[in-house]
């Protein structure tokens, strides 16, 4: 039984990491309806400024992580400003395109720094040793996974409830022409979610460097290994993205753990997610809380 | 006018003085997956290839060393194999598993020989075995070398390979299992295992098998996490690993995780007080190398690369053959087949022949010991790999 319920453990936690990194993803969608494959490279961006602060500069780490938050919200900003904005009412594989191409700068650049092909780590800042309950072992770094998906559950639960950026956020998300009608600023909003979108990817990538080191290729794959976590959420769905990404922890860690003996090389884990999602998807394709779009003609 | 003639005369005359011009080029990951290793293997095919040149070990050749990135993507690797080809180029320094086993019929068709960074043990098994060198001890033997040290230590142990899910990782598998019949060990389980965020699934259910001892044919990365997790979890179990699982970059990421993990490789230490290491070192100071690429065993590993490839070029055109198109491609081979030499980067000499395509046959076991790998063992060679693999 303490097994099966240190899986479920893991899964949370682990789940709570792909939860974080799907958010940027699901506020950019939200805002916008544009899918950003450059989410793995803000997650490298964001890790490797943590490390160039704290490391070159001997800054205090929870200090480079806000700069880095900073940073990678300015990143956002800018990348809106520059390739984004021009395509404004431009077909939606257009701006796809730029997002793929976008990834391909971002990686080029980061290869021309002296992070690009080595493996480094974060100054020690949290005990190795983990927290033991009943048998069940969780690491620092995933209670700080799990400890940052809530407070950016809470912060964007408050945003887009309360807040008139929020509303209009979700207004322009419904409806972009009859947002705008009503004095909306579809551009500011749009910067707001890159920039948005840019923390909660630098805060993915601090957890993940924490966890599992930081190696461009690791980080770049995060980004790409939450697709399934928002699309079994909804891409549109904060919640969805949560609930997406600690569903999908969940269930690697249980496949892992009882179907991997069963089969010859194991692996399951990683496979085993995605058949989950299939049948999701074959009775709800817009995912469990996306929303859907039905056009009358 | 005039101007043009005397630069075409100095072009001439520079050209006559250098001597003949030869093109070696290297295909692999600066970019992509493994480009952790691909980087700093890349800077010391180049390093050794500007260090030969300067220091007249090319024969008066100028041999003219092309790093290619290829971002670990086979179809790209095979662009640059076949421009090498149509260039003339003898001799090609490869890199990955995939595209090595991939090209072995191209290789075999056009007989230019290759120097992969990968040691799978298919590279220079039949069939279309003719040309693929590896510049050291195939993965096989590294993690048969690993299994004889566990049985030595812990007669009867219960083992699980950990492996990457690719060729690479899969390389080892069969001939490990024969190994540990013959060693009387078990090998409990073979998890293939990517890049995870926690591997707490895994390590609990080898530690509920018994596992006493996971070995590893897997990259850094996802070693540092399984090996941090074990240590969180207080789980009683050893970690060894083939070349690529350990060294300088495990250290990096487990921190002090990775204390006591048995790593087995041909290279030399960055820190050891060795003739190999010292050179490798001062390669990498006169060339002006960053601290990383001089603690990276991959750097040496492409200098070996390149040293075995410049020497069989070199060889071959003292014994007065060709070095360039189809004859020079098959005269540096007939000199690779037969190369014996020391360069003095790794812990054994290059040792090649028609039967026997694997450069150094040396390996040494090293321990993680106050955060740097000490050596544990003399350099030594598995006793049972020829066995299970071949049969002898």
């Amino acid at each position: 039984m303490s097994y099966f319920v240190q899986l479920l453990v893991s899964g949370l936690v682990v789940g709570s990491i792909y939860a974080l990194a799907a958010l940027g993803f699901v506020l950019i969608y939200k805002a916008s309806r544009v899918i950003n494959f450059a989410q793995g490279e803000f997650i490298a961006v964001g890790a490797f400024v943590v490390y160039a602060l704290s490391v070159y500069l001997g800054m205090n780490i929870w200090l480079a992580l806000v700069i880095s938050l900073l940073l990678t919200a300015v990143l956002g900003f800018f990348v809106e400003r520059v390739f984004l904005r021009p395509l404004v009412g431009q077909p939606i594989i257009s701006v796809i395109m730029v997002t793929i191409g976008l990834a391909s700068l971002l990686e080029g650049a980061i290869h021309l720094t002296p992070f690009g092909g080595g493996n480094f780590s974060f100054p020690s800042f949290l005990p190795q040793k983990g927290i033991e309950f009943a048998g069940i072992s969780v690491s620092y770094p995933q209670v700080l996974a799990v400890f940052f998906t809530l407070i950016f559950l809470a912060v964007f639960a408050w945003f887009f409830q309360r807040s008139t950026l929020g509303i209009a956020m979700r207004a322009v998300a419904d409806d972009q022409m009859a947002a705008m009608s009503l004095g909306v600023s579809v551009e500011k909003v749009f910067a707001l979610a890159w920039a948005a979108a840019g923390i909660t990817a630098a805060a993915a990538g601090f957890i993940v460097g924490t966890v599992s080191g930081i190696n461009l290729g690791g980080l770049v794959s995060i980004g790409l290994r939450v697709f399934p976590v928002v699309i079994l959420g909804g891409l549109d769905s904060i919640p969805g993205a949560v609930i997406g990404g600690i569903a999908i922890g969940i269930l690697e860690n249980l496949a892992t753990g009882y179907l991997d003996p069963l089969v010859p090389g194991g692996g399951t884990g990683g496979v085993f997610p995605f058949v989950v999602l299939l049948l999701v998807l074959w009775f709800k394709p817009y995912g469990l809380f996306g929303t859907e779009e039905i056009e009358r003609v | 006018m005039r101007k043009t003639l005397v630069t075409v005369m100095a072009a001439l005359a520079a050209s006559l003085a250098f001597g003949q011009t030869v093109h070696l080029m290297w295909s692999g990951a600066i970019t992509g997956p493994t480009s952790d290793a691909g980087k700093y293997y890349a800077q010391g095919v180049e390093d050794y290839c500007k260090y030969a040149n300067e220091e007249g070990l090319t024969g008066g050749l100028k041999i003219v060393c092309e790093v290619r990135d290829d971002q670990y993507n086979n179809a790209n690797t095979q662009r640059n194999f076949e421009e090498a080809i149509e260039r003339g180029d003898p001799v090609f320094l490869g890199y990955s598993t995939g595209g090595t086993l991939q090209l072995k019929p191209l290789i075999e068709e056009v007989g230019m020989s290759y120097i992969p960074a990968s040691y799978h043990i298919g590279n220079i098994d039949p069939p279309n075995n003719n040309y693929v060198f590896l510049p050291i001890v195939s993965y096989s033997e590294q993690v048969i070398a690993v299994l004889e040290y566990i049985a030595k230590e812990k007669p009867g142990a219960k083992v699980a390979l950990a492996v990457h899910p690719s060729p690479f990782g899969r390389a080892p598998v069969e001939d490990a299992k024969k190994a540990a019949k013959e060693l009387g060990i078990e090998i409990v389980e073979v998890q293939e295992m990517s890049k995870g965020l926690d591997y707490t699934a895994t390590l609990k259910r080898f530690a509920n098998e018994g596992v006493e001892y996971i070995v590893y044919q897997n990259v850094a990365g996802p070693v540092a996490t399984m090996v941090k997790d074990a240590k969180r979890l207080g789980l009683n179990i050893k970690h060894a690993g083939a070349h690529y699982a350990g060294g300088p970059d495990l250290l990096r990421l487990a921190g002090d995780a990775a204390e006591g993990f048995i790593w087995v490789t041909s290279y030399f230490m960055p820190g050891e007080n060795t003739k190999g290491a010292t050179f490798v070192r001062e390669l990498g100071t006169r060339y002006k190398r960053p601290s990383d690429t001089l603690e990276s065993v991959h750097y040496p590993s492409g200098m070996l690369a390149a040293a075995i490839a410049i020497e069989a070029i070199r060889r071959a055109h003292e014994a007065g053959k060709p070095v360039t198109g189809d004859a020079g491609r098959e005269a540096v081979h007939q000199a690779l087949l037969g190369l014996t030499f020391d360069p003095g980067l790794a812990v054994g000499p290059v040792t090649y022949s028609k039967s026997d395509h694997v450069g150094v046959d040396m390996l040494r076991a090293l321990r993680a010991e106050g955060g740097k790998f000490v050596p544990i063992t003399e350099p030594f060679q598995s006793k049972l790999f020829r066995k299970v693999h071949y049969g002898k």
